[in-house]
């Protein structure tokens, strides 16, 4: 890690040309996001700005009380933000989010971080945080696809569902094509990653170390542990969402209960 | 005589809050056929879905055969009391799998797909001619509704609720649908409550039911 480059604020202003050019492409071609544009670069030097601070604290104050604090604020944002996504609503949906999010990121960080990694000790924030964090990001994207999929499946399906039912389809008959179909969309972007990962871009994670000088093949390692941890996330945060979400639509009798969905 | 099917006292409002009927008990005797008339947007649909289990009802009796049927115990009685729904849906499968899927579900128990039986009766539906293997998505309306109308009565339910089965049908077709319902809900153990917008058709009936000014009344 000797031979790093370390990027000075003179370097920052530098690489802010570059958004400015952006800005007039916009200006020049009429494209009416230049303010959008400013403001998400002001909102990405702020916030990482911020992110930075907080984590240059928690890395050196090294307590688990603080990590797990940071990972309660994250897993709090992440579902409201896979809720707020989904163009439809219904009556608990945060709090499904709320549990689908912070299920994945417990269990399947616990895993990475202290069976795979085996971080030492257990909450050493300078892997915990990252890790779970790119778990949290990755799942809440799968996670926010599979209810907006599933959501609408029910609702322009319904009739389709309530066939079923009219059988004698139990709940679960009822629900299953529309589960499945939710957890595939789910699981459509970490799939695609992992299909195009090193081929069409050096995935994100990677790319990072190779900057910050650790040698490819490590790099690789990592990179490779990361997508098969993304993918068990996606799995599971998708699963757990579309069923939780589809049993509050569909009542214990298989009633439908469309008029809860908004 | 004891009816076949009782469920009620059903009360329902329409989407704006306005009250459709309320207190309302649907008896159906064995092997009759009773026509549900009544001015559109009355709450015919409704009332039908509330049997068979799929729209809100609470405080709901529902006995077949003398039998209580509730809670869980509600995809049984939806397979007792199949309901035809108004639109004919089907699966995004082939004719064939729309006749046969039911057959894997749990409610089916010692229910077999009968292919010689089904052959049958979509010939006299007038379907006869159409391939099996071909996407049931390219079926036009009034073919959904003979389609609806094989499978259900391929299932051979206790009671058929039969929501406007022969909307798009041509009038020898129609006819031929229509004896077929009485001809299902005449068997012993059986009934249909079928509801119709033809007064015509509906003097066929063996019983005559309307629904009107929040009231069930009998013609």
């Amino acid at each position: 890690m000797t031979d790093l480059i370390q990027l000075t604020p003179v370097d920052l202003l530098v690489a802010t040309v570059l958004v400015l050019a952006a800005g007039v492409v916009s200006l020049a071609m009429r494209l009416d996001i230049e303010k959008r544009l400013a403001l998400s670069a002001v909102r990405t030097v702020v916030q990482l700005g911020l992110v930075g601070l907080i984590l240059e604290r928690v890395f050196a104050l090294r307590r688990p009380i603080v990590v797990l604090a940071i990972l309660a604020v994250m897993i709090l944002f992440a579902g409201r933000e896979a809720s707020n996504r989904s163009t439809r609503a219904y009556r608990g949906m945060r709090w499904d989010s709320l549990l689908a999010m912070g299920a994945t990121c417990l269990v399947v960080g616990a895993v990475v971080t202290q069976v795979v990694v085996g971080v030492q000790p257990w909450y050493d924030p300078q892997y915990v945080i990252p890790l779970l964090g790119m778990i949290l990001g990755n799942s809440l994207n799968g996670v926010s696809l599979c209810l907006e999929r599933l959501l609408e499946y029910l609702s322009a399906r319904r009739h389709e569902v309530e066939l079923r039912l009219v059988f004698g389809a139990t709940r679960s008959e009822a629900l299953r094509e529309p589960i499945r179909a939710a957890v595939r969309t789910g699981m459509i972007p970490v799939t695609n990653i992992m299909a195009a990962a090193g081929i069409v871009a050096l995935p994100g994670m990677m790319t990072g170390q190779i900057l910050a000088g650790a040698p490819p093949m490590q790099a690789v390692a990592y990179q490779i542990v990361i997508m098969f941890t993304l993918a068990a996330a996606n799995a599971m945060g998708s699963m757990l969402i579309a069923t939780a979400a589809a049993r509050r639509l569909v009542a214990a009798d298989g009633r439908l209960k469309i008029e809860q969905l908004r | 005589m004891t009816p076949l099917l009782r469920c009620g006292p059903l009360s329902a409002e329409d989407g704006e809050g306005r009250r459709l009927y309320s207190g309302v008990t649907v008896s159906l005797d064995e092997e009759c056929l009773t026509v549900l008339e009544g001015p559109s947007g009355g709450g015919k649909s409704t009332l039908l879905r509330q049997i068979a289990g799929l729209a809100p009802s609470e405080g709901v009796t529902r006995e077949l055969g003398g039998c209580r049927w509730g809670g869980k115990a509600l995809p049984g009685w939806r397979s007792e009391v199949n309901l035809l729904m108004q639109d004919a849906p089907i699966i995004p499968e082939s004719v064939l799998e729309n006749l046969k899927f039911p057959y894997d579900l749990k409610s089916a128990g010692d229910r077999v797909f009968d292919s010689k039986k089904a052959g049958k009766l979509l010939d006299e539906v007038g379907l006869g001619s159409i391939a099996l293997d071909r996407p049931a998505s390219t079926l036009s309306g009034g073919e959904r509704h003979r389609l609806a109308i094989v499978r259900a009565l391929l299932w051979v339910p206790a009671v058929l609720l039969a929501d406007e089965p022969l909307s798009g049908l041509d009038g020898p077709r129609a006819s031929r649908c229509f004896d077929l319902l009485r001809e299902h809900a005449r068997r012993p153990g059986h009934a249909v409550l079928c509801v119709l917008h033809d007064p015509t058709m509906g003097r066929g009936a063996d019983r005559r039911l309307c629904l009107e000014s929040e009231r069930l009344t009998v013609l």
